[in-house]
């Protein structure tokens, strides 16, 4: 048994192999010839530049009625609102032309960085969804009495699983998208889901499987047919078992979603290398995508990690 | 579904023979019928067919020839619809199987809703008013695995009832039980013997075989042998097998 004192103990250790880590590689970012300049990361995050706005066509400054500048076209259409507006440029009554610069503004915005992020998250999530999706439909094929909708399953599971997802990408993008005409982000989304359900259709194969055989038994004779037993009964089960391998599953989609930036989608990995050639920081910015990677990760398993205690309520 | 006669034969199994995939030719030419109200208690030594005649009786296992009525309607009839065949007959198994992620309260409701599509109000009075009849009032929040073997049986009795079944199956229902256990599901079934439930009963507790049953039914390889009375089965029995079984079960 591990008493109080040596649990400290321990959990000290841990802590100072932690930190000298950390000073190992602070040491050695010192003996190399590099200027650590982490400042230079910031704008790519989130930056205040002064944006302009132009006037989209042809019109003239007037003022409405509580007094403030606005653009109306010839027509009398309200073209742009100068209300908000800090640095106007223009004066009441002034003929401007298309592309005018009327005002600009302090205002924040967000760097390419978050622009990446806010991409990875979109087609982690889309990707999530239909993975999920058809995971379950080939997961239940997979264990279906009838030989042909078991063998198909066989099939995508085998060829999904025994090649790599950076070539099914690009036969997604190169081939598939051609015959069908893809955008890129459709391309990544469906190349993502498709190798991610091959993964799901077997977590959820062996959920269904750990559930005793006596469970359908008991829903079949009262009288349910097999998609109610499934749907009320078994699934449910099944999913709370299925749970923490599918939280390794979708954290290995948010890190594989790095690899559609080879179809030249601006995620996080892209926008880091488009960053890094810009600023100058290379260091800091491959650490600052890592970081926001970890955060995305670390955020899902906290989720998943809820809802498994939550669902723990019946054990 | 057609019903082809009227009557009181709820149960009729005729030349019912069993061959699993594997060979194993688990019931031979296995006929026998059950009354309206009739409660039929089938013994036997372990292996001889009792949970695998039970299991055809709400097709668990399908027949590999032979025929079984249920209230008039061909089991294996072409337009009959096993499940709602099924939601005539109730079963209770040996280890409960109650659904481990619904409250004692929610397995009983379960069935009423999602498959009768009964209105939730009345579902839910009438799931209390069969947990009450099974003693369970108090207990109706609780998770199975909150519950004790004994108790757990008898929500599963009130499930199977909760969908108005005119026959309950019960295969070894208090076999997993601790003994102290055993009497409080003993005397639910009593409860539904008196109300006129009929009831097909495998099990091993001689003791309300004699009490309960209006006939009893000895089994031994995939064959019915014997088909008496208790008074008979218990006290005069005739057939050398079923002698020998009593000698080592009493
Ligand atoms: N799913 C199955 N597949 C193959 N053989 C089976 C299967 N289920 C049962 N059997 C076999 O069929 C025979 C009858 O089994 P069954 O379970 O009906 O006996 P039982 O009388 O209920 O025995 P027990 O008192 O042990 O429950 C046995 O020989 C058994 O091995
Ligand atoms: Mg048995």
């Amino acid at each position: 048994m591990q008493t109080q004192a040596s649990k400290i103990l321990w959990n000290g250790v841990f802590v100072a192999i932690l930190l000298s880590l950390c000073g190992l590689i602070y040491l050695s970012g010192e003996k190399i010839d590099y200027n650590w300049n982490w400042q230079r990361v910031v704008p790519y995050i989130v930056n205040n530049e002064a944006a302009s706005v132009a006037a989209p066509q042809d019109g003239s400054i007037t003022s409405n009625a509580a007094g403030h500048l606005q653009l109306v076209s010839d027509a009398g259409d309200l073209l742009v609102d100068l209300t908000d507006y800090e640095n106007i440029t223009v004066y009441e009554g002034d003929l401007v032309f298309e592309g005018d610069q009327l005002a600009s503004s302090e205002q924040w915005r967000i760097g390419p960085l978050t622009q990446g992020l806010i991409v990875t998250i979109k087609i982690s999530l889309f990707s999530l969804v239909f993975a999920i999706l058809l995971g379950l439909v080939i997961g239940l094929m997979r264990i279906a009495d009838n030989p042909a909708l078991r063998k198909l399953a066989i099939t995508y599971i085998e060829i999904i699983r025994g090649t790599p997802l950076l070539v099914q990408i690009f036969i997604v993008y190169f081939f598939i998208g051609t015959v069908f005409d893809l955008e890129r982000f459709t391309a990544g989304v469906i190349a993502l889901s498709v190798f991610t359900a091959a993964y799901v259709a077997e977590i959820i194969r062996a959920g269904i499987q750990s559930i005793p055989k006596g469970q359908m038994e008991a829903a079949r004779s009262l009288g349910m047919n097999y998609p109610q037993a499934m749907v009320n009964v078994i699934l449910p089960q099944a999913f709370k078992r299925t749970l923490p391998p599918m939280a390794g599953q979708f954290i290995n989609l948010i890190k594989d979603s790095s690899l559609v930036s080879v179809i030249s989608i601006t995620d996080l990995t892209k926008a880091g290398r488009e960053v890094v050639s810009g600023s100058f920081a290379p260091f800091e910015v491959w650490f600052t995508v890592a970081l926001l990677y970890l955060v995305l990760t670390s955020s899902l398993s906290w989720a998943i990690q809820r809802l498994e205690k939550r669902l723990a309520a019946s054990d | 579904m057609t019903k082809d006669y009227q009557g009181d034969d709820m149960i009729v199994a005729k030349k019912v023979n069993k061959i699993y995939p594997n060979g194993c030719h688990a019931l031979k030419d296995v006929s026998a019928t059950v009354n309206r109200g009739e409660v039929v208690v089938i013994v036997g030594p372990s292996g001889s067919g009792k949970s695998t005649f039970l299991r055809t009786l709400n097709q668990l296992e399908t027949v590999s020839s032979g025929s079984v009525h249920i209230d008039g309607t061909d089991m294996y009839a072409k337009d009959t619809n096993i499940n709602s065949l099924r939601e005539e007959v109730g079963m209770v198994f040996q280890n409960f199987n109650l659904f481990p992620h619904k409250t004692a309260l929610g397995n009983v409701m379960l069935a009423p809703l999602k498959v009768a599509k009964r209105p939730k109000q009345q579902v839910e009075d009438e799931a209390k008013a069969l947990m009450l009849k099974v003693g369970l009032a108090d207990r109706m929040a609780n998770y199975p695995s909150h519950l004790s073997g004994g108790q757990q049986q008898r929500v599963a009795i009130a499930r199977a009832l909760a969908m108005q079944p005119n026959i309950m199956l019960f295969d070894e229902p208090t076999s997993a039980l601790d003994p102290e256990m055993v009497g409080e599901v003993l005397d639910v079934m009593k409860g539904l013997a008196a109300d006129g439930m009929t009831m097909v009963v495998v099990t091993h507790e001689m003791g309300f075989a004699r009490e309960v049953a209006d006939r009893v039914l000895f089994m031994e390889d995939g064959e019915l042998l014997v088909e008496e009375s208790p008074e008979n089965f218990f006290d005069n029995p005739s057939h050398p097998r079923l002698k020998q079984f009593l000698s080592m079960v009493l």
